[in-house]
C-alpha cells in the first residue's frame, strides 16, 4: 500500500477538517474501501476514519428515525423500530451481506459503496470509464449479465450493489451531510447519480462532504413492506434483481405504494412510474403486472442481461401480490 | 513515517503493536503476533476464513483496519479452548467430523462461538444465519451444523472419544488422527510458516488470453525499488523450462518465453522484501504487450494452433467401441438424443497456493500445499536440472485440493528463486491470482444418443465429447481417456461408441477436478435415461434398475466385473425414499395447482460409477511401519488433503498389525521420510494406499511373530514402550519393519478402448428433491439422498463427510458455478454453495466388498460428486418438464428452458 495518513475523527466537523487535503477518503467499516485499496483501484492519500462518529438510531420528533451514519448495518437491521415499522429495510440488510460484513459495515459506507462491475475491478485487463474517465467501457460489449438495464449510458452500464439503499429509496429516506460549506440534506434518491457522460462522478456529494445521518420519515405504509432478492445462490450473492415494496390496499384498491428496484441501475431505482400506475387502481395481479411493465418499458438490454427485464417485472408483480395477499 | 503504538486486547492479553492504523487486523494477528490460526482465504471478506470476534461480534479480520480494533477485545481461535463453550465446540467438531482440511475451521468456530454465546441450543436456521459468511469447500456443511447444534452436550463432558481396541478399528467412527491441530488452529498451512529471513516472490501474470511480449530494461525498476532483489524470467530457469503431468508433455513453462497462452500465464517473477514487492505497480513493469486473437473452443478445431506441437489443437482422443452402436440405435424401439454444454469450474479450495523453498547445500527443500509430493519432486528436479535425490518436498497441511493441487503451482518458481539466490523464498498467491492461474474443470460440449427396446432395455449408446483443455495439457489426456470408459454410466449397454477429445484453447489449463470429466458426461447420460424411461413408460428409477450393471456383467471395455457391483443395492435402498418423495412432491404440486402457486416440486435421480485409480496404468503405493526403540511409527506418504486418509489408513494398518490406533506415531508425507504413496487423486488412497497399509501392517506382524516365535493368532500389545506377544515381552533392540506395496491390476486399453482400465469401481445412486419457482427461475433444494457402494466404510464419519462434500460441489456444478476468466477471479463473483445452499442429506452406505481392497474398501472421493448434478437436473425436469442443456442452471437459463 502507498504510504499515507490515517486519522480518526470523533465528530463531523473534525472529520471534514481532517479530510481537507487532496485524495483523502472517509473510512467506514472498510468492507469495500479496504478491499478496493488492496486491489489498488482506490489509492487514497489519507484515510479519515469516521466510525467514531454518531452511530445512534433514535426516533425523530416527527415520528421517523434518525440513523447516525456510523451505525453498523447489524445494529440497524436488529433495531426494534426498524423491524416493526420498516421491515423491508431490515430484510434488505440481512439479504445484503454475511454477519461479519454487517457487523463491520456502517450505514454511511453502505450507501457509498462502489460498483462490483468486474471490468471496474480488472485494472490490468479492461477499460473502464470509472477508473480512467474517457478510456471507454468494456462491459457494454462484454460479459454483462449483471449489468444495468435502466438509466445506463454509453459510458457506463454498472449497477449499484447495495440492498439497504433499495429499501431506503423506497421509503423516501433523507441523507444529512456535513461539508466544508456547512450542513445540508437531500433525498437519498438524489444522492446517487446516473452515469451519463461522467460515470466517475457517482454521487451528488460535493468535495469533502460527509454523510452524517440518514433520516427515515414517518411512513405508516412501510410497516407492511418486504424485500425480495433474486440471486444465483441462497445467500450472500449480489442481486440479479431485487425489489423493496410497501403496499396499502383498501377496498381492493391501491391506496398507496412504495416501490424500488436493485440490481438494475447505476443507483437504487425508485419505481415511480409503477407507483403512479398503481395508485388508486385495483390491487390485482393483472394491475401489478401492467405497472411493472410500465416501469420496465424504458429498459435497454445488453447482450447478456435481457432476462432481467422479465425477471424484474415478475419480481415486482410477485412481491406486490404477496403484500396484497397479506393485506386481504 | 513512524507508526503510533496501538493497544490490542487479544484473547484477554494486552498486546502493543506498532503499525499504521490502516494495517489489516489479519496481518497484525498473523505476522506480528504469530496467531496464524486466523486464516486468509480471499483477503476480501468473501470467505470468512479470517473470522474473529471483536467485542463478541464476528468480523472479517482481513477488512478491519487495526486502528478500529484498538481498545476492543479481539478473540481468535487460539483463545477458544480457554472458555468452556469454546472447548465444547472444538470437541463437538472433532466428534462429528466437522473439520476436514481445516482451513475454514477457525472461522467456522469463531462464528459459531458468537452464536453459542447467545443461544446454547440453536436451531438449524440460526446456525445457517450465523455461519453463512464462512465458506467451506470440503464438508458440505452438514456435519458443521450437527456439531454446532450438539456442542452443548460437550459442555457436560459429552460422549467419550471413540477408542477401538486392537483389531477393531475398521468400521469405527474414529475422530481424525490429525484433528486436534485443525480445531485448535495450529495446523501449519502453506502460508503459516517460513524460514527466518525468507524473501518473498511475486509472480507476474498475463492479463491477456494470448499475447506476445517483450521485456524492456529492468535496471530502472531495480534502482527505484532497492528491496527488489531479483527478477526471474525464462532465461533464468536452470533446467527445463516446462512442467506437466505426463513425462513426455512438459508443455507449461515456469516463465513464458515470449508468448503467453492464457490470462494468468506466468511470464516472470519478482523476488525481494515484501513491502518492496507490494509497492511495485503493475504499470511500472517494463513489459511491451502485443495482444493476439485468442483461440476459443468455437474455432479451435481447424483454427490456429495454440501450441505448435499440436497443429489441430487436439491434445488427446479417447475412444471406447464395442458392438455396432449406430446399427443398434437404428434398430431401437425408443431413442433419445441430447446436447449439453458445461463451463469451467474452479476448485475454490479456501487455501490459496502458498509455501516456501530453501537451498540446503546442494539440495533444495520445498514446503507447500500439494496433493502429489512425489510428482512435485520430479517437476522441481526437472526445472532445476537436478537429480531427484537432490529434492525434498515437505507437504504443508493442505487447505483443500479437489484435484487443483495435483499440478505444481508456485513450487517450481520458488525452487528456482531459492536455488539461485541461496536464500529462502516464500510466496502466497492472492485469491485472484490463484483463481486466474490454476487449473479448472474441463468445459464440455457433449452430444449423446441412446436407444432401448420396447421393454426399456438399453440397446446402444453413442457419445461425442469435446472437452476444452485450455492452454496447456495438464491432465487433459487423463480426462479424454477416462470419459469414454464411463460415458454410458453403470449400465448394461450392448453397443457403445464413445469418443472424447481434449482440445486446446487460450483459456486456463483444464486439469483434474473431482471426477476427471466424468461428472459432465454423467449429466448427458442421465438426461437420456429420463427420456427413454418416459418413452418406454417406465418409472425413472426402475428404468435404471432394469439396466443396472450387476456382478458378472461385462463392460463396454470388455472387462468382466466379478465382484463389488453394488448399484442394485443402492437403488433398492433408495426405492422407498423415491416413492415417498415423489408422493410428497405430487401432493405439493396438486396444492400449488389448486391455489395458483408458482412453485413446482420435483424429484430426480442420477446414478454413477467410477473407476478407482489410474486408467489402465500402474499406480502403486508403498507404506512402511516400523517398531523399535523409537516406538511404533507409521510412515505414511499419502497426503491427507482433508478427506481423511491419514485416519483411514491408520485404522487399516492398526487392524492388520493387531495393535490399537493410539499406539502409533505418524510420520506423514515428507519425501525424505516416507515411501512413495502416489498422488491423492482418482479416489485411490483408501483402495491403493489402504491396501498397501494393510500389507505393511501384516508384514510387520509377520516379523514380530517370527521374532517372538508365536502363532498367527497371537495377541500383540504395547505397554510402556515394551512389546508383548501373548503377554510375553519381546525385545525391541533392533527395529522391525513392515513394508506394504500395492499396485491395482489393470490392463491398458487398446485402440478401441478394450482392456481392464480399473481394478475396481465405486457405484452410487442419488435422489434430489427440490422446487422450482416458475416465475423467477430459482431452485430450492429440499433434500438429497445418497446411496453409495463403498465396498467397506473404513470410517463411516469420514465416508459421510466425503459424500456431503461431493454433493455440495455437485450442487455448485449443477446450479451456480461457472468460471469466466477476468470476471470471476474472486469468491463473490464466483459462487460456491454456502451453508444455506446445502439441504439435508441422507447417506446410505452400501458395502459390496471388493476382494482386492483393504477389508473390502474402495474409494469415495469422486463418486460422491458425480451423481449429484444429474439428480438435480433430473428433478428440475421432473418439476417443470424442462431439460437444461447449458449448465449451471442459473435462473436466466431455467427461465429460458421453461420458455422452450
Amino acid at each position: 500500500m502507498t504510504p499515507f495518513r490515517y486519522a480518526r475523527a470523533t465528530e463531523a466537523g473534525e472529520a471534514v477538517r481532517l479530510a481537507a487535503e487532496a485524495g483523502a477518503r472517509y473510512l467506514g467499516g472498510g468492507t469495500n474501501l479496504v478491499d478496493l485499496m488492496r486491489e489498488t483501484i482506490e489509492r487514497p492519500a489519507a484515510l479519515i476514519d469516521v466510525t467514531g462518529l454518531a452511530a445512534t438510531i433514535k426516533e425523530t420528533e416527527a415520528g421517523g428515525l434518525r440513523i447516525g451514519a456510523a451505525a453498523r448495518n447489524t445494529a440497524l437491521a436488529e433495531h426494534r423500530a426498524v423491524r416493526s415499522r420498516y421491515p423491508a429495510l431490515a430484510r434488505a440488510i440481512l439479504a445484503g451481506a454475511s454477519a461479519q460484513i454487517r457487523n463491520m459495515a456502517t450505514v454511511g459506507g453502505n450507501i457509498l459503496q462502489r460498483t462490483r462491475c468486474t471490468y471496474f475491478y480488472d485494472d490490468a485487463g479492461a477499460r473502464c470509464n470509472k477508473r480512467n474517465p474517457g478510456e471507454g467501457c468494456d462491459a457494454i460489449d462484454g460479459f454483462n449479465r449483471s449489468h444495468a438495464i435502466l438509466g445506463a449510458s454509453p459510458a457506463c452500464v454498472a449497477t449499484h450493489p447495495s440492498d439497504m439503499c433499495v429499501a431506503l429509496a423506497a421509503f423516501d429516506a433523507v441523507v444529512h451531510l456535513a461539508g466544508p460549506a456547512g450542513a445540508r440534506q437531500m433525498p437519498l434518491t438524489e444522492l446517487h447519480r446516473l452515469p451519463g457522460g461522467h460515470p466517475e462522478i457517482e454521487t451528488a456529494l460535493r468535495p469533502g462532504e460527509l454523510i452524517t445521518a440518514i433520516e427515515l420519515p414517518p411512513l405508516p405504509i412501510a410497516a407492511r413492506s418486504t424485500y425480495r432478492k433474486v440471486r444465483d445462490r441462497a445467500s450472500y450473492a449480489f442481486a440479479l434483481v431485487s425489489v423493496a415494496a410497501a403496499l396499502d390496499v383498501r377496498d381492493g384498491r391501491v391506496a398507496d405504494v412504495r416501490l424500488a428496484l436493485g440490481g438494475v441501475a447505476h443507483k437504487p431505482w425508485r419505481a415511480r412510474r409503477a407507483e403512479e400506475a398503481l395508485r388508486g387502481g385495483p390491487a390485482t395481479a393483472a394491475a401489478f403486472r401492467v405497472a411493472a411493465e410500465a416501469e420496465l418499458a424504458p429498459a435497454a438490454p445488453l447482450r447478456d442481461n435481457g432476462f432481467k427485464i422479465e425477471l424484474a417485472t415478475r419480481t415486482i408483480a410477485a412481491v406486490l401480490g404477496e403484500l396484497a395477499g397479506e393485506a386481504a | 513515517m513512524t507508526s503510533p503504538a496501538l493497544l490490542l486486547l487479544v484473547n484477554g492479553e494486552t498486546r502493543r503493536v506498532l503499525a499504521p492504523g490502516q494495517t489489516r487486523l489479519s496481518t497484525i494477528l498473523r505476522d506480528e503476533l504469530g496467531l496464524t490460526g486466523t486464516k486468509i482465504g480471499c483477503d476480501a471478506g468473501d470467505c470468512g476464513a479470517c473470522t474473529v470476534r471483536i467485542d463478541g461480534a464476528q468480523a472479517c479480520a482481513c477488512l478491519v483496519p487495526v486502528a478500529q480494533a484498538a481498545g476492543h477485545a479481539v478473540a481468535t481461535v487460539e483463545g477458544l479452548a480457554a472458555s468452556p463453550m469454546g472447548d465444547a465446540l472444538q470437541r463437538a467438531f472433532l466428534h462429528h467430523g466437522a473439520a476436514q482440511c481445516g482451513i475454514c475451521t477457525p472461522g467456522m468456530l469463531m462464528a459459531a462461538s458468537e452464536l453459542l454465546a447467545g443461544e446454547a441450543r440453536p436451531d438449524e436456521a440460526a446456525v445457517a444465519a450465523a455461519l453463512g459468511g464462512v465458506l467451506c469447500r470440503c464438508t458440505g456443511y452438514r456435519k458443521i451444523v450437527e456439531a454446532v447444534r450438539d456442542a452443548h452436550r460437550f459442555l457436560a463432558g459429552g460422549p467419550a472419544p471413540v477408542a477401538p481396541a486392537a483389531g477393531c478399528a475398521v468400521g469405527e467412527r474414529l475422530a481424525r488422527a490429525d484433528g486436534l491441530a485443525k480445531v485448535g488452529g495450529t495446523d501449519r498451512f502453506g502460508a503459516d510458516a517460513a524460514p527466518d529471513g525468507a524473501l518473498w516472490l511475486r509472480a507476474v501474470r498475463s492479463p491477456h488470453p494470448r499475447a506476445r511480449f517483450a521485456f524492456g530494461d529492468w535496471a530502472p525498476l531495480l534502482a527505484r525499488h532497492p528491496g527488489l532483489v531479483r527478477v526471474l524470467t525464462a532465461a533464468d530457469v536452470p533446467g527445463r523450462n516446462g512442467f506437466g503431468i505426463y513425462p513426455d508433455i512438459k508443455d507449461q513453462p515456469v516463465f513464458a518465453p515470449g508468448e503467453v497462452r492464457y490470462r494468468g500465464d506466468c511470464l516472470c517473477a519478482l523476488v525481494g522484501d515484501r513491502a518492496a514487492l507490494e509497492a511495485i505497480r503493475t504499470e511500472e513493469l517494463p513489459i511491451a504487450w502485443t495482444p493476439l486473437a485468442p483461440v476459443t473452443l468455437d474455432d479451435a478445431l481447424g483454427g490456429e494452433p495454440v501450441q505448435a506441437r499440436w497443429p489441430d489443437n487436439v491434445l488427446t482422443t479417447g475412444r471406447v467401441v464395442s458392438g455396432d452402436a449406430e446399427a443398434a440405435l437404428r434398430a431401437s424401439r425408443h431413442s433419445a438424443a441430447i446436447e449439453i454444454e458445461t463451463g469451467f469450474v474452479e476448485h475454490a479450495y479456501i487455501e490459496p497456493e502458498a509455501g516456501w523453498a530453501q537451498r540446503v547445500g546442494d539440495r533444495i527443500e520445498v514446503f507447500a500445499c500439494t496433493q502429489a509430493p512425489y510428482m512435485d519432486l520430479e517437476e522441481v528436479a526437472g526445472v532445476l536440472g537436478l537429480p531427484q535425490a537432490a529434492v525434498r518436498i515437505i507437504p504443508s497441511a493442505c487447505g483443500g485440493g479437489f484435484g487443483g493441487k495435483l499440478d505444481v503451482s508456485i513450487q517450481p518458481m520458488l525452487a528456482i528463486a531459492a536455488w539461485l539466490l541461496r536464500r529462502p523464498v516464500r510466496a502466497v498467491l492472492p485469491r485472484g491470482e490463484s483463481m486466474a492461474s490454476s487449473t479448472k474443470r474441463h468445459p464440455a460440449r457433449i452430444a449423446a444418443r441412446a436407444g432401448c427396446d420396447a421393454a426399456g432395455r438399453l440397446t446402444g449408446f453413442a457419445f461425442e465429447g469435446r472437452y476444452e483443455t485450455g492452454a496447456y495439457a495438464s491432465w487433459g489426456p487423463t480426462v479424454a481417456g477416462r470419459v469414454p470408459v464411463h460415458a454410458m454410466g453403470p449400465y448394461r449397454v450392448p453397443a457403445v461408441a464413445a469418443r472424447a477429445r481434449a482440445i486446446f484453447t487460450n483459456n486456463p489449463p483444464a486439469g483434474a477436478f473431482r471426477g476427471f470429466g466424468v461428472p459432465q458426461a454423467a449429466i448427458a447420460q442421465e438426461a437420456l435415461w429420463d427420456r427413454l424411461a418416459d418413452a418406454a413408460g417406465l418409472d425413472r428409477l426402475e428404468f435404471r434398475a432394469l439396466n443396472a450393471l450387476r456382478a458378472g456383467d461385462v463392460t463396454a471395455t470388455g472387462q468382466r466385473l466379478a465382484h463389488s457391483v453394488g448399484l442394485m443395492a443402492c437403488l433398492d435402498a433408495l426405492r422407498p425414499r423415491w416413492r415417498a418423495l415423489r408422493a410428497t412432491a405430487a401432493a405439493a404440486n396438486a396444492l400449488a395447482d389448486a391455489g395458483g402457486g408458482r412453485q413446482r416440486h420435483g424429484v430426480g435421480i442420477g446414478c454413477m460409477w467410477y473407476g478407482i485409480g489410474n486408467t489402465g496404468m500402474s499406480n502403486p503405493s508403498t507404506m512402511r511401519i516400523t517398531l523399535g526403540p523409537e516406538g511404533l511409527v507409521f510412515h505414511n506418504g499419502a497426503v491427507d488433503i482433508g478427506q481423511g486418509s491419514t485416519t483411514a489408513l491408520l485404522q487399516i494398518a492398526a487392524d492388520a498389525l493387531g495393535l490399537p490406533t493410539d499406539a502409533f506415531r505418524l510420520v506423514l508425507g515428507d519425501t525424505d521420510l516416507t515411501e512413495d504413496a502416489g498422488k491423492t487423486s482418482a479416489s485411490r488412497q483408501t483402495f491403493v494406499s489402504g491396501r498397501a497399509a494393510a500389507e505393511a501392517g501384516r508384514a510387520l506382524r509377520e516379523a514380530i511373530l517370527l521374532r517372538a516365535n508365536a502363532g498367527p493368532e497371537a495377541r500383540l500389545a504395547l505397554r510402556d514402550g515394551a512389546l508383548l506377544v501373548d503377554g510375553r515381552p519381546v525385545g525391541l533392540e533392533s527395529t522391525l519393519e513392515g513394508i506394504g506395496r500395492f499396485d491395482p491390476p489393470t490392463r491398458p486399453l487398446d485402440a478401441d478402448g478394450q482392456g481392464i482400465p480399473y481394478a475396481t469401481y465405486g457405484f452410487a445412486a442419488q435422489l434430489a428433491a427440490l422446487s422450482v419457482d416458475l416465475d423467477l427461475g430459482t431452485v430450492h433444494l429440499q433434500r438429497i439422498v445418497a446411496a453409495h457402494d463403498v465396498g467397506r466404510a473404513i470410517n463411516p464419519t469420514l465416508v459421510e463427510g466425503q459424500i456431503h462434500g461431493g454433493i455440495a460441489q455437485g450442487i455448485g456444478l449443477a446450479l451456480m458455478e461457472e468460471y469466466l476468466p477476468g470476471h470471476t477471479e474472486n469468491l463473490h463473483d464466483y459462487l460456491i454453495p454456502t451453508i444455506g445452499d446445502v439441504p439435508e442429506i441422507e447417506c446410505l452406505l452400501i458395502e459390496a466388498p471388493e476382494p482386492l481392497g483393504p477389508y473390502g474398501a474402495k474409494g469415495i472421493g469422486e463418486p460422491a460428486l458425480v451423481a449429484t448434478a444429474p439428480a438435480i437436473l433430473s428433478a428440475i425436469r421432473d418439476a417443470t418438464g424442462a431439460t437444461l442443456t447449458r449448465i449451471p442452471a442459473l435462473p436466466h437459463r431455467i427461465l429460458e428452458a421453461l420458455r422452450r
